[in-house]
């Protein structure tokens, strides 16, 4: 199940973030299977996301020809 | 008929009575003259054809756009005899017609704001990437809205988008677009972006998003704006002083927001570049791996070789001790007590010879 408490834009950070942990210096072998596991995750959810997401759109009630 | 004797104030009050009835309000259109501006608060010309002139007066306030001579207008007016028995028309609106002074108009209203720096690149604010509130003013009977709206749908979802109706074209139409930016800056909770959108039209319905004060609201907006009016060719000043312009209603969903086929691709390459370092890595790992085992085992082979080296020196070197070599030499090992009358036992290579001692000396 997607992670709702996140928004898309934070999980799109969390996975740049991700990628560029595999360019860093902090890049560990052990520590690369799990972190690309959670790569193809976040990017599977990014996209279920995206296309879930639908938007609301309202009409204001008040009027606009008068001064009231 | 009987004969009313008036008083000439009782005359101008009924004219003035007579022509609010017959005549409330009256459109007309001429050509500008003799205009001039008093004490920064009234504005006075003559209003002319071929045929006719008449006066006209204002409130500069109710200038929308500024006047020169020579301008084609048309006037909506109150008609008016006043006290001192001059003919006027007391002005409400003012609008250029006509190409020529439409555009005259343009220049004049765009001079005006540029000069006081309503256009610097510097005063335009940044949208936000992927805004979660919009505010949206416009026609919703309008082609342009529909398309924004299904341009929105199509590439983003999540947004909340609050939408005002009001006229887009004619009179009316800036100062309901005016009251919406108000109504929408009052909010406790301001939306992220204002988007302002119109289709294309002629520069007689374009002319709205040139008038001051609606140019004025705009620049004035405490939310960052998206102005999206006509077509690519159209410039109005409220494009102008947007903090973002779009060429088309169209293109204003587009900037609005990104689309999000585009960023799940992305998404899936970022996540394919992940798995691309991955195997990267464990190739540079393994070959690293591999180039260490080949590079003991060579170590391993040189002393293992240097062993079998020294072992085969050895060997020689113990050949070279052996007996049976001396023997095949030629010598004889001997044994036995060798006092003279004693059996010896002679060895040599091929043969043991018995033999009896005859003579034992010291050499």
């Amino acid at each position: 199940m997607p992670e709702r408490n996140k928004t898309v834009q934070q999980k799109l950070t969390e996975l740049s973030e991700l990628v560029e942990w595999f360019q860093g210096t902090d890049f560990k072998l052990e520590a690369a299977v799990n972190k690309f596991q959670s790569a193809e995750k976040l990017a599977a959810e990014i996209e279920k996301d995206l296309t879930e997401l639908k938007n609301e759109i309202s009409v204001v009630k008040k009027r606009f020809d008068s001064q009231e | 008929m009987d004969e009313v004797l008036l008083s000439v104030s009782d005359f101008v009050a009924v004219t003035n009575q007579t022509l609010e009835y017959a005549y409330p309000m009256v459109s007309v259109v001429g050509e500008v003259a003799e205009y001039r501006v008093s004490q920064g608060k009234w504005v006075g010309f003559k209003l002319k054809d071929s045929g006719a002139v008449i006066n006209c007066f204002a409130g500069i306030y109710q200038m929308r756009t500024p006047l020169e001579d020579g301008m084609k207008v048309i006037v909506v007016a109150q008609p008016r005899l006043n006290a001192k028995g001059y003919f006027n028309l007391n002005v409400k609106a003012v609008k250029p017609v006509g190409e020529g002074s439409i555009k005259k108009g343009f220049e004049l209203l765009k001079a005006k704001l540029d000069a006081e720096g309503l256009f610097a690149a510097e005063r335009k604010r940044v949208l936000p990437r992927v805004p979660q509130r919009v505010a949206v003013i416009t026609s919703t009977e309008s082609a342009a809205y529909a398309d924004f709206c299904k341009i929105v749908n199509e590439r983003w979802g999540g947004l909340a988008i609050d939408v005002a109706h009001t006229q887009v074209q004619g009179m009316p139409a800036p100062d309901q677009i005016i009251r919406a930016i108000e109504y929408f800056n009052g909010l406790d909770t301001l939306p992220e972006v204002l988007v302002i959108i119109r289709g294309g039209g002629s520069a007689e319905d374009l002319a709205t998003f040139n008038d001051e004060p609606l140019t004025r609201a705009i620049a004035s907006s405490r939310i960052p704006t998206l102005v999206g009016v006509g077509h690519e060719i159209d410039h109005t000043l409220a494009d102008m002083v947007a903090d973002v312009r779009a060429a088309t209603p169209t293109h204003a969903a587009e900037t609005l927001v990104p689309d999000r086929g585009e960023i799940i691709r992305r998404a899936q390459a970022q996540a394919q570049s992940a798995g691309n370092l991955l195997v990267q890595a464990i190739d540079h790992y393994s070959q690293q791996t591999r180039q260490n085992l080949e590079a003991a085992f060579r170590r391993t082979q040189e002393r293992l070789d240097a062993t079998v080296d020294r072992l085969d020196a050895l060997r020689g070197v113990v050949a070279q001790l052996n007996p049976e070599h001396v023997l095949r030499r030629g010598y004889a090992l001997v044994r036995g007590d060798i006092r003279p009358g004693k059996v010896i036992e002679v060895e040599m290579y091929k043969k043991i010879i018995t033999a009896e001692v005859q003579n034992a000396r010291e050499k």
